[in-house]
């Protein structure tokens, strides 16, 4: 199943009251100007294509302010999951793996990707768990046109080389989706291998890794006006 | 002259007690492999010594940034440029306390003159 994105009000109660009744609802609740909504909205796409049985759906909060408010949505990004016509659980922020969580506690299936569970070949789950993972990397740095993985954030940067990079980009007027990999293991060490690239801040412009702070600084060097031109 | 070496070679047993050994090992891959015709090898570390990923560090030599010109750089993007030398180092990157970070500058012969030459216009 894809993410349906909510076009009104009207649209949202027209949806929610269609569902079977047994048929669990996730809502996600993003803008479009903050970034963390980006990194969580390709996360919530991904997932969406690994548990079926829920009904993935997706408000612009700012957009439809009626709906944000019924479920006193007052941060992004945020996410409710319903059960049976009830709110079970709300999540706030931007932890992938959280969201991950909670998405597999609503389902009552195992992930798409799963093998049905078998007492021999540990190899087969490990192949499946690293498909899963690829699948997710490959989603993630296309979550954005220019996508900045960093340590920290553009408010918090936790490295000098991110810090940097944040600025370039700023200042260039660039608009970037970012991902902190100091939260998340899976993606820090899943994206050296990836991409082969042994360090962080890694900048990829559509899905393409272009390099890391020293690199963009080149880049700039030989053709001042790069992002300008993308 | 091998220019595709992906692992370093093996360094000649040090006669002395470095202080430098990342360094030295550097200057001596770098050297064998690219033959460079300029190479800078800046130690940063200090820069970043009390940054909170490197609190419980020991080692002097976290951070490098170098300069490296050679003709092995021709026909080839920027990453893979940098692919080429993080290969060269990757034992000591993935090591517990080892190099931290790299910031590269690799250019070939030409782009060296011509940005020589620009500097000396401006």
């Amino acid at each position: 199943m894809t993410v349906v994105e909510i076009t009104s009000e009207s649209h949202f109660n027209e949806l929610t009251t269609s569902l079977p009744a047994t048929t669990p609802i996730t809502l996600s609740f993003h803008t479009s100007w903050a970034a963390p909504c980006a990194q969580m909205n390709a996360v919530f796409n991904y997932l969406s294509t690994q548990y079926t049985d829920i009904a993935f759906l997706s408000v612009d909060a700012e957009a439809h302010p009626e709906v944000s408010e019924t479920f006193d949505v007052s941060a992004v990004p945020f996410f409710v999951f319903i059960k049976s016509g009830k709110v079970v659980r709300e999540l706030s922020g931007a932890d992938p793996k959280e969201l991950s969580a909670a998405i597999q506690e609503l389902s009552g299936q195992k992930p798409a990707g799963e093998p049905a569970p078998t007492v021999e070949n540990g190899t087969d789950k490990d192949a499946t768990a690293e498909e899963d993972l690829n699948a997710r990397l490959a989603k993630l740095v296309n979550a954005a046109p220019v996508m900045l993985f960093m340590k920290g954030t553009p408010a918090a940067p936790q490295c000098g080389f991110s810090r940097q990079l944040v600025g370039i980009l700023r200042e260039n007027q660039v608009r970037f989706g970012f991902f902190d990999i100091l939260k998340d293991d899976a993606v820090r060490n899943g994206l050296k291998t990836f991409s082969d690239w042994p360090t962080f801040p890694q900048l990829y412009v559509n899905g393409e890794l272009q390099g890391g702070l020293d690199i963009v600084k080149e880049i700039l060097v030989d053709d001042p006006n790069y992002f300008k031109n993308l | 002259m091998s220019t595709e070496a992906s692992t370093a070679p093996e360094v000649p047993p040090d006669s002395g007690h470095s202080e430098t050994p990342y360094e030295d090992k550097i200057r001596w891959a770098l050297t064998q492999s690219l033959k460079p015709t300029y190479l800078k090898i800046y130690n940063d570390s200090h820069k970043h010594a009390h940054h909170t990923a490197m609190r419980d560090s020991v080692s002097k030599e976290t951070h490098f940034r170098l300069e490296i010109v050679s003709e092995a750089f021709e026909g080839k993007r920027l990453p893979m440029r940098h692919r080429l030398i993080y290969q060269m180092f990757s034992k000591e990157m993935n090591a517990e306390g080892g190099i931290h970070a790299m910031q590269l500058l690799t250019l070939t012969p030409k782009e060296w003159e011509d940005r020589q030459a620009k500097s000396n216009v401006e």
